[in-house]
């Protein structure tokens, strides 16, 4: 049994829940992220040797970085950075609460996914700024809730990206 | 260079031998060369050789080298000096020491002395509620066996509980490192639910700033706990179903600590990777194997079972001799206790019974008392002697026996005493007498002082004069001869029996002879019998006795008039008189004149004819229909009806109570209106409709022809309330068909109306349904509670008013249901979800599911311009220059147009102004730097006409820089004195 410790970050509703209601397994009502401000879902990932399960915590989203409690990071060994691909300005948030997390507890492999890709004519992320994102060497899905567009792919990419 | 060449090589030495050492130019020419180092290394020697010197050295690199010398050699040398320091530091001063760890012991005694009391009121509770009961005695006897208190023994029995699931958790990451279950429970993923729970302990401990180093320690939830135990590096969580002992806990905690000491490293360094901690499952199925159920599962059975048998075999002849001696012995005891019986000698032998005494013939017999005590009879030898028992009850027994007292004699023994009450002839108390003298040597006292001397004849006489006392019975003569009673008489069949009058008496029957002759008294009562029986008088003559005369009174036809009279002639020779004066004689023409009378008085019957011919009556005449039936009057007149020939015509008759009953009944509804007949005239007295009184007046006319007068002028005309009060009922039907308004309560009275009942706020006003009715206001005095309405129309309204929907949704109503379709806010969806929730508690259905999020992409666009716009500072100032007010103007500008488009949208906006400030200066003065420069534009944008309840501000200081700054970098960027705006909708 390998598991592995996700947290998933991202402005206030930017799809983070739909994005996993569809392809996790889960438990809990999405009351808990209300009132305790975390949902925890199960993602199994299997590898040709071994399968990878990640355990995600949806982290209440919040445009207020303030009250962001950084302590349901501790011990995470990955980030799934989520970004509403209709609203710029939820990618400076994600990259801030990255940014929180890593000066917090060091840096940890991520993946950055811009969601709601399926609304192409409201899209507002210019291609231009996603490659240069690439180029830093980051791992970037376009991604829909709606369709499932990339969604098992990203989190494969995660799970092997921690599991080594 | 001489001296250089020398020390350079050896061989030099012998070749420059005689040039000169101590050369002055060569110390010159040293100073040239190497004179710095020179002083650099007298310096570096001074500073060797003074200690102060050296320490300051060292004390500089120290921590640098402690820091970089390798950790294992380092522990090792500084063990013994840390532990010599302690152990000094403690012997100096202990608070010192106590007060650094204090913080660290404090937490774990806590827990420990909390743990400890809850194990002591645990043990209380549990020994208190069992001290009295069945199962409080075995655990009694169980705690003296097992030589443990009773309360432990109490709580072994009542702590009923098995561990279900046991979770190791990492504490780090909250992952699942180790689960085991019980072998019948379950449970939801538990890699889930691990999470979760840290989770939990995590929100906990944020949310009430906990700083202790401990996690929740017990969550309850009805039979199931969950009680966790955090360790260094993981935390074991046990999910306990029952009533579990508070030992429980250290059991818990010994298994932790077992993991813990096992597997330090590979729990410190758990990655996710549970195969990395192969053993700790078989550590964790201990404590799932903890469990106690209230089962006597352990107990010994099999030697129990082989002691009971040899008991058994031992044990059942020792329990049968023994029972048949008890046996035995009761049967003795049983005997000694008799009266009459005395035992001299007893004993057992070879399984038979021996016993030998003295026993009175009248005693019990004592084979008789053998059975019940289930000695068996053949076993048992006696040898009784007889004797006379003196005791009072066997002397009693014997003079019963031999001086035969009659029944009214009574004998008992009274304090050792024997006593003879009653009544008894001279012979017999002569014979007890003698009897108490025989006794009175060494036996009981015979007291027969309490006997009467009764003899026959006294008792005779009473029987002769009671006799004389009945009437109808004459004794003529009696006498006793030898014994016998001879008595002769005269006496009326109809008297008491004689001889029924000897029971009670004491006389013997037959020792009475006796001869009556029969005769009829002449008493008055026994004539009266005679009569009776032989005149049978009918129901209407009655016979009594009145001061000794026979007084017949009542109607009788003349036949039985002649009988009595017979009778009473009969009588007069020597009999009571019989007097027959007050007997009427009755014929039938008489009863038949007496009907007709009868007839004549009834109102509404006029008799016009009527005669007797040969015994048959007959009548004609008129009779009004609502009259009394002459049939109906002939019962109890006597007259045979099979004899009246009756010939009736009907009419109205004129009698005002025969029009008052017409009237009546032709006028019917006449709820109000009473009618009376005063002096001959009918009255019409109360209220009625103008209608009734119309038709009164037509029968009014009708009678005036000869009929009695029919007086309406004291009823009045209600036409006016009863119309209104028909306007009334419609304004009251209609307010009632009204959704949202009840009336509880509604009446008219003295032409005033009332209503009572409840309405919504929003339901029609119900003074203005009052025109069109003719109903006058004035006089309508209503009171009206509120309430809301469950009718979806007022519902509605409601919403619209509480909620106020956004232009882009409609509410409706289909089939009763709210449907609300179209394009809102999410914080808008949110609260009509609630709302939903609210009201499917009352019954109404808010269906919201065909609501879909606003697209808010308009907005969005002004959004990201005012989120991009910031307001800079010069540096340490609040105000910021000239140069920013174009900015600020057009920042307002957008502030006000997004306002209002969200406004549009149905949605508030609300902007926070983020104060911010360069790394320069202290920290404190940054932040509020900061916050003054927030304020600052929030009062220009205010002037600049942005509503202020939109404005919202706070300081971030330097937490949130737009371009950051190191030590690296120059501090003081002007890009980071500024204020941001955010944009949040609600």
């Amino acid at each position: 049994m390998l598991q592995k410790k996700i947290c998933m970050l991202g402005g206030f509703a930017v799809g983070k829940t739909s994005l996993v209601r569809r392809f996790v397994q889960s438990i809990f009502s999405e009351n808990y992220l209300t009132t305790v401000g975390v949902k925890i879902d199960k993602k199994s990932v299997v590898f040709p040797d071994k399968t990878v399960d990640l355990i995600l915590w949806d982290l209440a989203g919040e445009d207020d970085i303030g009250s962001f409690r950084v302590s349901y990071v501790r011990g995470a060994t990955g980030l799934v950075l989520v970004v509403d691909g209709t609203r710029p300005a939820t990618l400076a948030v994600a990259l801030t609460l990255r940014e929180r997390c890593e000066a917090e507890f060091g840096a940890m492999p991520f993946i950055l996914l811009f969601n709601k890709s399926d609304l192409t004519d409201r899209w507002a992320i210019s291609e231009g700024e996603i490659d240069e994102l690439k180029q830093r060497g980051w791992q970037i899905y376009l991604t829909s809730a709606l369709s499932g567009e990339h969604v098992d792919d990203a989190f494969r990419q995660l799970a092997s990206m921690v599991a080594n | 260079m001489v001296e250089i060449a020398r020390n350079v090589d050896p061989d030099n030495r012998a070749l420059y031998e005689g040039v000169p050492a101590a050369d002055h130019r060569l110390e010159k020419l040293r100073q040239l060369l190497v004179g710095g180092e020179i002083s650099e290394l007298s310096r570096v020697t001074h500073l060797l050789d003074e200690p102060e010197q050296l320490a300051t050295a060292v004390g500089n690199v120290l921590p640098e080298a402690t820091a970089r010398a390798s950790h294992a050699q380092l522990g090792e040398a500084l063990a013994p000096a840390v532990e010599r320091a302690a152990q000094r530091s403690i012997q100096k001063n202990p608070n010192t020491l106590t007060d650094i760890l204090y913080p660290v012991f404090l937490p774990a005694i806590r827990k420990s002395i909390g743990e400890k009391i809850d194990q002591t009121f645990q043990s209380l509770n549990e020994s208190l509620r069992h001290i009295f009961t069945w199962h409080g005695l075995k655990w009694r006897f169980e705690a003296w066996r097992t030589g443990t208190s009773f309360s432990a023994v109490v709580l072994k029995h009542s702590l009923i509980y098995r561990v279900e699931h046991v979770f190791l958790i990492s504490r780090a990451s909250g992952l699942l490192i180790a689960h085991v279950t019980s072998q019948d429970a379950t449970s939801e993923d538990p890699q889930l639910i691990s999470s979760m729970l840290s989770a939990i302990q995590d929100f906990v401990k944020d949310s009430f700033k906990e700083k202790e180093n401990s996690g929740l320690d017990t969550i309850r939830f009805g039979e199931l706990r969950l009680w966790s135990e955090v360790g260094q590096f993981a935390t074991l969580v046990a999910v306990i179903r029952g009533n579990p002992p508070e030992e429980l806990h250290e059991v818990i905690r010994d298994v932790l600590l077992r993991i813990h000491q096992e597997s330090s490293r590979a729990l410190e360094r758990f990655d996710g990777d549970s195969s990395q901690l192969p053993g700790v499952e078989t550590q964790l199925q201990t404590c799932v194997e903890l469990q106690h159920r209230d089962s006597k599962e352990g107990f010994p059975w099999l030697v129990l079972t082989a002691v009971l048998l040899v008991l058994i075999v031992a044990g059942g002849w020792s329990f049968l001799s023994w029972q048949s001696a008890h046996r035995w012995q009761t049967y003795l005891s049983r005997l000694a206790a008799q009266p009459g019986i005395v035992i001299s000698d007893q004993k057992i032998r070879g399984g038979d019974f021996y016993v030998a005494g003295l026993r009175d013939p009248l005693a019990a017999d004592p084979r008789s008392l053998l059975p019940g005590t289930e000695v068996d009879p053949t076993r048992v030898h006696s040898n009784w002697q007889l004797y006379q028992s003196l005791e009072p009850e066997f002397v009693l027994k014997r003079l019963s026996a031999s001086l035969a007292p009659p029944d009214s004699v009574r004998l008992s023994v009274v304090d050792g005493r024997i006593v003879a009450e009653g009544e008894a002839t001279t012979t017999w108390i002569e014979r007890a007498r003698a009897a108490a003298q025989q006794l009175s040597a060494g036996g009981p006292v015979f007291d027969i002082s309490g006997v009467r001397d009764v003899s026959a004849e006294e008792r005779w006489q009473a029987y002769v004069s009671q006799l004389e006392t009945q009437p109808g019975i004459i004794v003529a003569d009696h006498n006793v001869r030898d014994g016998q009673f001879y008595i002769t008489g005269l006496r009326d069949p109809l008297a008491a029996d004689p001889r029924s009058l000897l029971a009670g008496t004491q006389v013997d029957p037959a020792r009475v002879h006796a001869s009556w002759q029969f005769y009829q008294s002449l008493e008055p009562q026994f004539v009266l019998k005679r009569l009776t029986a032989s005149l049978a008088p009918p129901d209407s003559v009655r016979l009594s006795v009145v001061n000794d005369r026979i007084v017949a009174a009542g109607e009788a036809t003349t036949a039985w008039i002649n009988r009595a009279r017979a009778a009473a002639q009969q009588l007069s020779a020597g009999g009571p008189v019989f007097d027959i004066s007050g007997v009427r004689d009755v014929s039938p023409e008489e009863r038949w004149q007496a009907y007709v009378s009868r007839l004549e008085a009834q109102p509404g019957i006029v008799v016009a004819q009527q005669n007797v011919r040969d015994g048959q009556f007959y009548i004609a005449g008129l009779r009004d229909p609502l009259a009394v039936d002459p049939q109906s009057l002939l019962s109890g007149t006597q007259v045979d009806p099979a004899r009246v020939h009756a010939s009736w015509q009907l009419y109205q008759s004129l009698e005002p109570q025969f029009v008052l009953k017409r009237l009546a009944a032709s006028l019917y509804p006449m709820d109000k209106v009473r009618l009376s007949i005063v002096e001959g005239r009918i009255v019409a007295e109360g209220e009625a409709p103008d209608t009734w009184i119309d038709r009164a007046r037509v029968a009014a006319r009708q009678l005036s022809e000869g009929g009695p007068e029919f007086d309406i002028s004291k009823v009045r005309d209600v036409s006016p309330d009863a119309r209104a009060a028909e306007h009334w009922q419609y304004y009251v039907s209609r307010l009632e068909a009204e959704p949202g308004i009840i009336v509880a309560q509604q009446s008219a009275r003295g032409g005033d109306f009332y209503i009572s009942g409840l309405r919504d706020p929003l339901a029609v006003d119900p003074k203005a349904l009052l025109s069109g009715t003719q109903v006058d206001p004035a006089r309508v005095h209503s009171q009206w509670q509120f309430y809301q309405s469950l009718d979806p129309k007022f519902v509605v309204k409601r919403l619209t008013a509480s909620l106020s929907p956004p232009k882009s949704v409609l509410l409706s109503i289909v089939q009763g249901r709210i449907i609300v379709v179209g394009e809102a806010p999410a914080g808008w969806i949110s609260r009509a979800r609630a709302a939903a929730d609210q009201l499917s508690a009352d019954g109404v259905v808010l269906d919201v599911s065909q609501l879909s999020e606003l697209n808010l992409a308009e907005l969005n666009q002004l959004r990201e311009a005012i989120q991009t716009t910031d307001i800079f500072f010069s540096s340490g100032r609040v105000v910021p220059g000239p140069e920013q007010t174009p900015v600020l103007d057009r920042l307002a500008d957008q502030l006000k147009e997004f306002a209002e488009n969200a406004h549009k949208a149905g949605v508030t906006a609300r902007f926070m102004l983020t104060g911010h400030s360069d790394t320069t200066g202290r920290e404190t003065a940054n932040a509020s730097i900061s916050a003054a420069r927030a304020e600052t534009v929030r009062a220009l944008l205010n002037k600049r006409g942005v509503a202020p309840e939109l404005l919202q501000v706070r300081g971030a200081g330097t937490f949130e820089p737009a371009v950051p700054e190191n030590e690296n970098s120059r501090t003081g960027n002007s890009t980071n004195r500024r204020v941001s705006v955010t944009v949040n909708l609600e």
